[in-house]
């Protein structure tokens, strides 16, 4: 076991470094410069000075040797917008997208499971219809559109919830607030992963119910609850934790255009601010916080899966 | 089991049903004339009394530094009612007295006096003096290592001397008659007794958290990517605000903030997507007015090109493109026809009588038949067995993207093949105006209120300054430098009468249109003047809610 974390250790690295180098090039050959020097009115001498001030006069590949020096030494840089440290800027904005995805976890998961098991065990008849034809619906509406269309039903006509934002923090923080500025984001971004989920318990379930040792339990009079709840439910569950993981990613990148539309100031708004002013050091720092949160929570699932299935001892 | 299904169904369709209102062309195109300048006063009421907090949307972090690199215009309407400038944008259009109560230039007019107020307090106690006037543009503005915002106005400034505690001088290489003007545009003073010693950019603790300004306002909180909250400061010099509170939310999406406008979340802004107009008319308690701004949009063609250098070309343009048309159907009215780049704003020097382009294609295809272009098998125009083809780069910003459509359909109609490529803003930038590598682009400027164009139009900017056309005649240059420098208004104005009339005759840019801001706000947020948004933030102080 500690001989398969080191050798996932190790590859994780070079995955790490692979990413930084790719993205490091990409954003700076990529056309265009920091929002500062790109401004339309700003004179040639402006952008020259501003040019100097922020290093960028040196070629890219020492930049990066510089940035990457920097980096290992646990130094991200300072954000060429604010001039603040980069590290201090995501943690920042950091806790608000764990929150919406914590939450939005919990509700796609919960509702996922309940509607993948209706759907598996009502096979072929009308729920499992609606349930497929919403899945799909679900995952052919853009969620920015469906969350604009939120807004304009909850927030402007009924003007039930809040449009935007996070709610008040810190002193003013009431839990009821709280959660009304969460339902909507919650809601949009549950609607990227809900159907994934949805269809992955069924087809679990689906299998598992096959199989013959819930003919046997059915066999020896088990209540239909207990067969279905107890013995076929919790071997279906395995895989759809492993599903959870992959869709980690999903949601960090779904969180870009959710929270872009409900004004929640996490890592997603962040990662737009940095893209469209071209803040390299910023775009460089957040790469490496979501890689090295994907790369964690793939491993994770992979030592749980491996511990609450038996069969899968040896993964590696 | 079934009722739940049918819930949710209905209300599936029932958000179908929303977007299908929401969005539907309901016909026919705004009317603003009765909106235009006519200012509801609250005749009935008790007047303004204190209170109340005003919602305003910015679209990103603040920099509270107005001669800061990264302060951009999320930046500027919150400075402005931070800081004060020496002068500000006046309800009459000119100048009018902020920090200095009064100035006035030698008969040379290489010396411009501006007497301080010496009632003036930062928001620490500290006395707001001359020092601070010297150290913002002496140490800050002239320096050229810090590529300051707008230094490039003060070029021709050699210093700021101080002559007493409430004096000070500024010292020029040649005249500059705008220079009142120029000093009420994102140029206001910060204090020397913070910022002394220290690097400028780099000091977060003033830029970004604890601004210390002389406005009718100061910073109460502020959190990154959520919201900044000024609070009334009491002994402000110019006469205490109403309002307890100015908000400023950071809201990227600009759907958000129409949606947050009609849920009465917003109070006031200046709409850039002209598209919501309709569904904020049908709003009953929100107020929307056009606006006058020193604005005008351009298409330009890069006189560093050979083949664009014939002026015929630049007027068979003009002809061929229905600039009302575009006006009416996606500025929904809020602007009108340019013919120079003096917007109507500036009205002691603004005229339309000069050369004018009627919207007429047969007159645009004889001006390139004139110039030896023939129409081809395709229905293209070409000469010398070479088509007239020709790249149009725009970047994607407000309505750029649509009127750019518009505008090439009209160019093919008359036999010019163009190849629309939109990219995002910030490598436009990069490709347009910093590389100058493009044909054909379409934007627009907005400048001090001045009219003052050297900067967009003399040859010593082609190339390298905001001259994005790299267009050079010498009688131009010899016009704009004569009203740059010329001391009475009077002078001035028969000047760039002589200059718009030039510029419309040979098109430096092709001017398209000044457009009308579309202001939006609550109609219980009384106290307004009747000014653009922005310029209206430099009266906050007399904004109040209506009981």
């Amino acid at each position: 076991m500690l001989r398969y974390i080191l050798n996932r250790f190790g590859q994780s690295l070079v995955l790490m470094l692979m990413v930084t180098m790719i993205t490091f090039f990409l954003i700076n050959l990529a056309p265009g410069g920091p929002s500062s020097v790109v401004r339309m009115e700003a004179s040639q001498e402006e952008r020259q000075a501003i040019i100097d001030r922020l290093g960028l006069d040196q070629p890219v590949i020492v930049r990066y040797g510089e940035w990457l020096v920097n980096a290992v030494q646990g130094d991200l840089g300072t954000s060429f917008n604010t001039s603040e440290p980069v590290i201090q800027r995501i943690m920042s904005r950091l806790p608000y997208t764990i929150e919406l995805t914590v939450f939005t976890i919990l509700v796609s998961v919960s509702i996922g499971i309940i509607f993948g098991v209706i759907s598996a065990i009502k096979r072929g008849k009308a729920q499992d219809h609606v349930i497929n034809f919403t899945s799909v619906i679900g995952l052919s509406i853009p969620s920015f559109w469906l969350g604009l269309m939120f807004i304009l039903l909850f927030s402007v006509e009924l003007r039930w919830l809040p449009s935007s934002g996070v709610g008040p923090r810190g002193a003013d923080f009431e839990l009821m607030t709280y959660l009304r500025h969460l339902i909507m984001p919650v809601v949009i971004l549950s609607m990227t992963v809900l159907p994934n989920i949805v269809r992955f318990t069924r087809s679990s379930m689906l299998e598992v119910i096959s199989q013959n040792y819930i003919r046997t339990v059915r066999a020896k009079g088990a209540k239909e609850a207990v067969v279905l709840y107890i013995h076929a439910l919790r071997n279906a569950l395995i895989p759809v934790i492993t599903i959870i993981g992959v869709l980690i990613p999903r949601l960090l990148s779904g969180a870009v255009i959710t929270e872009a539309i409900f004004g929640w100031t996490g890592i997603g708004s962040l990662i737009i601010e940095a893209a469209n002013s071209r803040d390299y050091p910023l775009v460089m720092g957040i790469t490496v916080i979501i890689t090295f949160v994907v790369i964690v929570s793939n491993l994770l699932v992979d030592l749980i899966y491996s511990q609450i299935d038996p069969r899968v001892k040896n993964v590696a | 089991m079934t009722k739940r299904w049918l819930f949710l169904i209905s209300l599936i369709s029932f958000l179908f049903i929303i977007t299908a209102c929401a969005y539907g062309d309901e016909g026919g195109q705004a009317d603003n004339t009765n909106d235009n300048g006519t200012e509801e006063v609250d005749e009935t009421g008790d007047g303004p009394s204190q209170g109340g907090r005003v919602s305003i949307p910015i679209v990103a972090d603040p920099t509270f530094n107005p001669w800061h690199p990264n302060a951009y215009a999320e930046s500027n309407v919150i400075n402005r009612v931070l800081f004060n400038g020496l002068t500000k944008f006046g309800k009459d259009g000119l100048p009018a007295p902020a920090l200095a109560a009064s100035w006035e230039t030698t008969e040379d007019g290489l010396v411009w006096t501006f007497n301080l107020r010496d009632d003036v307090n930062w928001h620490d106690g500290e006395q707001f003096t001359a020092e601070d006037v010297a150290y913002t543009f002496n140490e800050i503005t002239l320096n050229s290592e810090l590529g300051a915002n707008s230094s490039s106005y003060f070029n021709n400034v050699e210093n700021v001397e101080i002559v007493d505690e409430f004096t000070v001088n500024f010292n020029l290489s040649s005249p500059v008659a705008a220079l009142p003007a120029y000093l009420s545009f994102n140029t206001e003073i910060i204090p020397e007794h913070i910022f002394a010693g220290e690097d400028p950019w780099d000091l977060t603790s003033f830029n970004k958290e604890n601004p210390i300004g002389t406005g009718p306002f100061k910073l109460k909180s502020y959190t990154s990517g959520q919201s900044v909250v000024l609070e009334r400061n009491e002994d402000y010099f110019d006469g205490v605000a109403y309002l307890d509170e100015i908000e400023y939310k950071v809201l990227a999406d600009a759907n958000t903030h129409v949606a947050q406008l009609l849920s009465g979340e917003l109070d006031i802004f200046a709409l850039d997507d002209t598209s919501a107009i309709e569904r904020i008319e049908s709003a009953d308690d929100i107020t929307i007015v056009g606006r006058e701004t020193p604005r005008f949009f351009w298409l330009i063609l890069n006189q560093n090109i050979e083949q664009f250098q014939d002026v015929r070309l630049r007027q068979a343009i003009m002809h061929a493109i229905d600039r009302q048309n575009i006006i009416d159907t996606i500025l929904q009215g809020y602007g009108s026809i340019a013919d120079a780049g003096i917007a109507p704003i500036l009205s002691e020097y603004y005229t339309d009588d000069v050369t004018r382009y009627d919207f007429d294609q047969d007159r645009a295809r004889e001006l390139l038949a004139e110039i030896g272009y023939e129409e081809n098998a395709n229905g293209f125009v070409e000469m010398d067995g070479e088509p007239l083809t020709i790249s149009f780069d725009v970047g994607i910003q407000g309505d750029l993207e649509t009127i750019a459509q518009m505008v090439q359909q009209y160019l093919i109609q008359v036999g010019i093949d163009v190849q629309l490529n939109t990219m995002d803003w910030n490598s436009m930038i990069d490709q347009v105006v910093i590389e100058r590598d493009y044909e054909m682009s379409l934007n627009w400027w907005r400048y001090p209120a001045d009219p003052d164009l050297t900067a967009y139009m003399h040859s010593d900017n082609a190339d390298t300054g905001n001259n994005i056309p790299n267009y050079r005649n010498e009688d131009l240059d010899a016009l704009l430098e004569a009203g740059g420098q010329a001391s009475t208004v009077e002078e001035r104005q028969e000047i760039y009468l002589e200059a718009q009339a030039l510029m419309a005759e040979e098109l430096p840019y092709l001017f398209l249109w000044y457009p009308q801001e579309v202001q939006v706000r609550q109609q219980s947020l009384q106290g307004i003047p009747e000014l653009a948004f922005g310029d209206a933030l430099y009266y906050t102080n007399e904004w109040y809610i209506e009981q």
